[in-house]
């Protein structure tokens, strides 16, 4: 599995906060990467590293085999980070037509296609300043994407978008990705759409890693036993701190190998098993877990 | 080529900026030609009435009007403080529209600081250039409608001696101008700001001026190096008179032209590279 972005010891500090606190991460080639983390976590920070618009204050970190914010591999990169602004008076249109002369493109940058591609095309003569927060996103990755890059780094790319939209940009990350070829690297705290977007995920807090790994892998190691069973007392006397009532059923956190022993000692005691099913965590509470650990470790 | 595309992005950028492009370029030409054709209406009217009572032996012949002293003239006066501050609308806008609107973000990632700092230059001198076309072009205009006003016949002297003197003057303006206006690239840079960018220069303008009227109680006298370094405006000065000759130009003291090249040069080269290295390492996490 070769790297496109390698950081190892990653430091920046802001005066006395520590934005990135020895950031040490592998980001695979292909596929979507989603980077996770609650607000201060240093998700910005990183990619703001990333695109050369920072410098770090200690560590060293490399973006497709060369130094952060080297042009040569800053053209290859798109970005979005935050929702983007643009001079409020240019249309959609001439936003990316400035974009594209600034990157050195001409009629190759198919501005239009990009509009269409996220659904502005009705969009493209208006002018930005009256442009919702959804539709300044869409603009900000069709600026991203205008360019081919190899990798893209997205900044929150749904935020403030409708039910619709967001599933627009997800098909769109996918395909970029799936179809592309592209290397998509995004940081959300959507995590239902992130656990269905994305390949890998890293979990950051408080600038540190905090977990890492596939969505598969992180929500498997959290799979409970979910039983519906009466009467549920003796359902909690049998697996003691290793379950947990939720909505009139027992969540109990055992390995599978011990499922069959489990629902044997159940039945011998009397209780009635309605339903017996495997649960997997959804990345949500694999991230509330995470982030609430290494924050308790923390003095 | 990097810095082509930086160039070519901003000027396509500025010229979808109307309101900018109309009070830095277009403003000062209108205005100045709307007032010098309504003062010479006014003055024909008055000149009409006296002359229709005199007799007709006292009358004055209506002369000539050489267009190309006029457009020779006009380039003396290019670097006039309203052009200067007008001007300074569309360069500001320039140099701090991308902390303004937060889009550095969206074009360093693929081009070079130096290039993205040259390119807003650029893209500034070729306001500057339109700017001073069109001022000649308002003065050419306003000298002929004077000479249908008055009645004048027109000729057009241009030799190449006035050719030179006009091609040096119009080239003085432009670096004065220029030179006036990097001071709005510093304050942008250095300050985020776009006001500072309006302001700044204005300030310093100003106080350059006045300052420059008392240099005289220090001891200084135009064309002295401290006045040649300090007074970027006095350098202009006398640059212009030696362009022209004339009274001015034989009483300036030996050498005051290269000590004007100087002055001009500290205060057009200074600002730009202050603000290039100020900019290489300024931090754009948030513009």
């Amino acid at each position: 599995m070769t790297s496109v972005i390698e950081t190892s010891g990653l430091t920046k500090t802001y005066g006395a906060v520590r934005a990135l606190d020895g950031l040490s991460l592998s980001i695979p080639r292909g596929g979507v990467y989603g980077v996770l983390g609650p607000n201060g976590a240093g998700k910005s920070t990183l990619f703001r590293i990333l695109l050369g618009l920072i410098r770090p204050t200690a560590g060293e970190v490399r973006v497709m085999g060369q130094p952060a914010g080297d042009p040569a591999v800053t053209r290859r990169m798109g970005s979005m980070i935050e929702t983007p602004r643009y001079p409020p008076y240019l249309t959609a249109r001439q936003a990316l037509r400035w974009l594209a002369l600034a990157h050195g493109m001409g009629a190759e940058a198919e501005t239009d296609r990009w509009l269409a591609r996220v659904g502005l095309t009705e969009a493209a003569d208006r002018k930005v300043r009256g442009f919702s927060v959804g539709m300044m996103q869409r603009l900000g990755v069709a600026a991203a994407l205008m360019t081919r890059p190899d990798l893209v780094i997205l900044d929150e790319p749904t935020s403030g978008m409708d039910p619709p939209g967001i599933q627009e940009m997800r098909s769109l990350i996918r395909s970029l990705a799936d179809d592309d070829g592209v290397t998509v690297v995004l940081a959300s705290h959507q995590l239902l759409e992130v656990q269905r977007v994305c390949d890998r995920v890293a979990i950051l807090n408080r600038g540190k890693l905090a977990a890492e790994g596939k969505v598969s892998d992180l929500t498997a190691s959290g799979e409970r036993l979910r039983l519906s069973a009466t009467p549920l007392a003796k359902v909690m006397a049998v697996l003691g701190e290793r379950g947990s009532v939720q909505d009139d059923a027992v969540m109990a956190s055992i390995p599978r190998a011990e499922a069959p022993a489990l629902l044997r000692a159940l039945i011998e005691q009397g209780v009635d098993i309605d339903e017996a099913r495997w649960v997997g965590a959804d990345l949500e509470s694999v991230f509330m877990t995470e982030t609430s650990s290494v924050e308790g470790d923390r003095p | 080529m990097m810095l082509a595309d930086a160039i070519r992005a901003e000027t396509w950028r500025l010229l979808q900026n109307r309101t900018a492009l109309l009070w830095s370029i277009v403003f000062v030409p209108v205005v100045g030609l709307a007032a010098s054709i309504a003062g010479n209406l006014f003055i024909d009217d008055k000149i009409s009435a006296v002359r229709d009572r005199l007799p007709s032996q006292l009358r004055l012949e209506r002369g000539t009007l050489d267009l190309g002293q006029a457009l020779l003239e006009a380039a003396g006066n290019l670097a006039n403080p309203a052009l200067l501050a007008f001007l300074l609308i569309g360069a500001a806008s320039v140099f701090a529209g991308d902390y303004r609107w937060e889009t550095w973000r969206l074009i360093t990632a693929r081009n070079s600081r130096p290039n993205l700092i040259m390119g807003k230059a650029g893209a500034v001198k070729l306001i500057v250039l339109a700017g001073l076309l069109l001022m000649l072009a308002a003065a050419v205009i306003g000298a002929v409608a004077k000479g249908l006003i008055f009645g004048n016949s027109f000729v057009f002297h241009f030799g190449a001696e006035t050719a030179q003197s006009f091609g040096l003057m119009f080239l003085l303006a432009f670096v004065r101008v220029v030179q006036f206006l990097l001071l709005a690239l510093l304050a942008a840079t250095v300050t985020r700001s776009m006001l500072a960018a309006l302001f700044v220069p204005l300030v310093i303008g100003v106080a350059q001026a006045f300052l420059a009227k008392g240099a005289p109680l220090l001891g200084w006298q135009m064309g002295d190096w401290p006045t040649m370094l300090l007074f970027p405006g006095d350098a202009y000065e006398v640059l212009k008179a030696l362009i022209q000759g004339g009274m001015m130009a034989a009483v300036l003291p030996d050498g005051a032209g290269w000590r004007a090249v100087a002055g001009l040069a500290l205060w057009s080269f200074a600002p730009f590279f202050m603000a290039l290295w100020w900019f290489r390492r300024q931090d754009l996490s948030k513009e």
